[in-house]
């Protein structure tokens, strides 16, 4: 029993350190970021990236995992109000049910921020996003130039792999390729989601449709984790790097990896660290309720075009286009190096 | 009164029942369905068929001695991510390598089943020393398995495994690949292990009277256990088959798996009841799964209807097994 005690005792004072240590290192306030899922690497990246900006303006981040689920992450605000932190950054699981929680927060005074994904149906205090819309419409930019310099013309057949069709993120990708892609008719585009975005259910897609389709001519997979498998099936099927064409999106470190083996042309990137930095750097106005000035923002290099719409302040950062031509560029998240100048609040 | 041939041609359909819906359903997708009548494409099925065909082996000796293992999925993903940490060279991979370089192959598959034996022995440990629920046990195990994976990786993946491990998914014998054909043998070894040997048949009796075989003298105890590790460790070679196929894993490598796996078993004629069924049917049951799978990529059908349809098949073969024991119990 004594021996029962003391672990107890030991572990209680551990989890004390452990949260008591990181109060005294910010003065702020406390600011609770609810991601949706730390099974990718971009989810896995903005923990890192929005801790150690929201350190750097003088706030400690809590972060907690919703494992996808959206009750789960209705219950996380929950609680979280109740807890009064000076704002919450809400990655939200689902783009609505999330509504009467935002609102219950914002009613009880506590800022909302929305990170990388659109809430349109109330008000939040800010919106820090890619545009993933945008994100497809880069896209197709780039496979009309690959289509071009291959085929000589803007024609040929893409097999488009999109992530789980319950996710609205894939979803945009999909609106902005497709309606950009229109102009192109002579462009096939087979499309086929991977559901759950899990990897081995986009190599079979691809294996499958090599054989279909022998002539593709290139893929777009909606996210780079979903690239490795596909390019474990086009090696399957005994195509060398650059056979068939390869265009991804959201940036990972995997997908650059596969840009410089030569197996994948273009990653079309979602700017991570300035999405989390314009987050801090709009912290205290979005915290001590003041108004934001819409206009252009330098955003680590990037120019933020912020807004005021009708679900509020809303920042949108360009995504950019990674090639082997760039793709070492520290500024990507992709390469893991989170920017060591400390981001500064806006005046 | 039915005559003895009759009587046992209807046994012979009835036990095979899976088989023949298999041939019937990929006969209608060979006419209906462009492109899927070729060689490469059966072949794709019976590769797609690898990790849940995998997977079943170990839930099917499981079921069939009176339990359920709802961590397989997990510890199947928990072994392609060691792995995949071990010895793939980028993003977490260590890169780990070995001279001479076939090394990696019997090391890496060492691994994954050591992986999945511990898990296994835990979930056993669990059931068997401290009689708590099998269902609870291995839900635990489901749970912080995938835990498991997401703090080891960081949520990151590991990426490019050796060649010498990719030999296994690009070279193929008969056209399949050499992944589809270790699911294929594990399969028959233990389809053999469980009609031919006292092991097998213990099992059998286990899950149909554990009481009953207990006082006719079976180590119950000792032979759930050793189910226990073996579904734990056949997880583990699904995992690494996984990581091959994929070279590398990711933190949700191996999503949803675990239902289509339960499906497949069900499908396969293995009854939740225990003390029935046979691998061979289990396998036809993956396979049916991976054909419908097959053709929904082909034809373009929004993927949803795949949940619907498997969820329809899993259904119609609870269907089928009440009206097979039916149909046996006339026969007797």
């Amino acid at each position: 029993m004594k021996r029962m005690m003391a672990t107890l005792a030991g572990a209680v004072a551990l989890a004390a350190a452990t949260f008591m240590t990181p109060a005294f290192a910010q003065d702020k306030g406390t600011i609770y970021y609810l991601v949706p899922t730390l099974l990718d690497e971009f989810q896995t990246g903005s923990v890192s990236a929005i801790e150690k900006f929201m350190g750097d303006v003088g706030y400690k981040t809590v972060t907690l995992n919703a494992d996808n689920k959206t009750d789960v992450q209705q219950g996380q605000m929950n609680d979280v109000i109740a807890l009064k932190p000076s704002a919450i950054v809400l990655a939200a699981v689902d783009f609505n049910a999330l509504k009467p929680q935002i609102e219950a927060a914002r009613a009880a005074g506590i800022p909302v921020m929305q990170f990388d994904r659109q809430i349109t149906s109330t008000v939040s205090d800010f919106t820090s996003v890619a545009g993933t819309v945008e994100i497809g419409e880069v896209a197709a930019g780039e496979i009309e130039r690959l289509l071009k310099e291959k085929n000589g013309a803007v024609k040929g057949k893409v097999l488009q792999v999109l992530g789980d069709p319950g996710d609205p993120y894939t979803l945009d990708i999909q609106k902005g390729f497709e309606a950009k892609m229109k102009a192109f008719p002579d462009v096939t585009i087979i499309t086929h989601p991977a559901m759950q975005w899990e990897a081995s259910n986009a190599g079979s897609i691809v294996a499958d449709q090599l054989l279909a389709n022998p002539d593709i001519d290139l893929v777009f997979v909606h996210a780079a984790h979903l690239a490795v498998a596909a390019v474990a099936s086009l090696e399957a099927a005994g195509k060398k790097p650059g056979d068939v064409l390869l265009v991804s999106s959201n940036g990972a470190p995997v997908g650059l990896d596969l840009i410089r083996k030569g197996w994948e042309q273009v990653e079309v990137e979602q700017p991570l660290f300035a999405q989390a930095a314009a987050l801090a750097m709009f912290a205290d106005k979005v915290v001590g309720k003041q108004e934001l000035k819409p206009g252009s923002y330098d955003v680590l290099g990037l120019q933020g075009t912020l807004t005021i719409e009708s679900w509020g302040p809303n920042i949108k950062l360009p995504g950019a286009a990674i090639t082997k031509d760039n793709v070492d560029d520290p500024k990507f998240w992709g390469n893991m190096k989170t920017p060591e100048t400390p981001v500064a609040p806006v005046p | 009164m039915v005559s003895p041939r009759r009587r046992a041609a209807i046994e012979f359909v009835l036990d095979n029942l899976v088989w023949f819906i298999l041939v019937a359903v990929v006969a209608i997708f060979s006419f209906a369905v462009p492109n899927y009548f070729q060689i490469g494409i059966f072949a794709n099925i019976i590769e797609q068929a690898t990790f849940v065909g995998t997977l079943a082996i170990g839930l099917s000796l499981l079921i069939i001695a009176g339990y359920m293992d709802l961590s397989i999925e997990s510890v199947m993903a928990l072994s392609a991510m060691v792995i995949g940490i071990l010895f793939a060279a980028s993003g977490v991979g260590l890169g780990i390598t070995l001279t001479p370089e076939w090394l990696v192959v019997p090391v890496s598959l060492a691994v994954a089943l050591a992986v999945g034996a511990v898990v296994g022995a835990t979930n056993a440990f669990f059931v068997v020393r401290l009689k708590m629920n099998a269902f609870i046990v291995t839900l635990a195990a489901y749970i912080w398995g995938r835990g498991l994976v997401v703090a080891l990786s960081g949520g990151r993946s590991a990426q490019e495994m050796p060649a010498a491990l990719r030999v296994f998914a690009i070279e193929r014998f008969l056209n399949v690949p050499l992944i589809a054909w270790v699911s294929i043998v594990a399969t028959l070894a233990f389809a053999f292990v469980l009609r031919k040997t006292p092991f097998g048949r213990h099992l059998l009796l286990i899950g149909g009277n554990p009481v009953a075989a207990y006082r006719a003298g079976i180590r119950v105890d000792r032979l759930t256990v050793i189910t226990f590790i073996l579904a734990g460790a056949i997880a583990g070679l699904a995992g690494w088959l996984l990581a091959i196929r994929t070279s590398g894993a990711t933190a949700n490598l191996g999503v949803g798996m675990l239902f289509q796996t339960f499906a497949a078993v069900v499908i396969g004629g293995v009854s939740l009841k225990g003390g029935v069924g046979s691998l061979t049917g289990v396998y036809a049951g993956v396979l049916l799964l991976s054909s419908i799978q097959t053709a929904i990529n082909l034809m373009g059908m929004p993927a949803h209807f795949t949940q619907l349809i498997q969820g329809a098949m899993v259904l119609a073969a609870v269907l089928l097994d009440t009206m097979k024991l039916q149909i046996r119990k006339k026969l007797a």
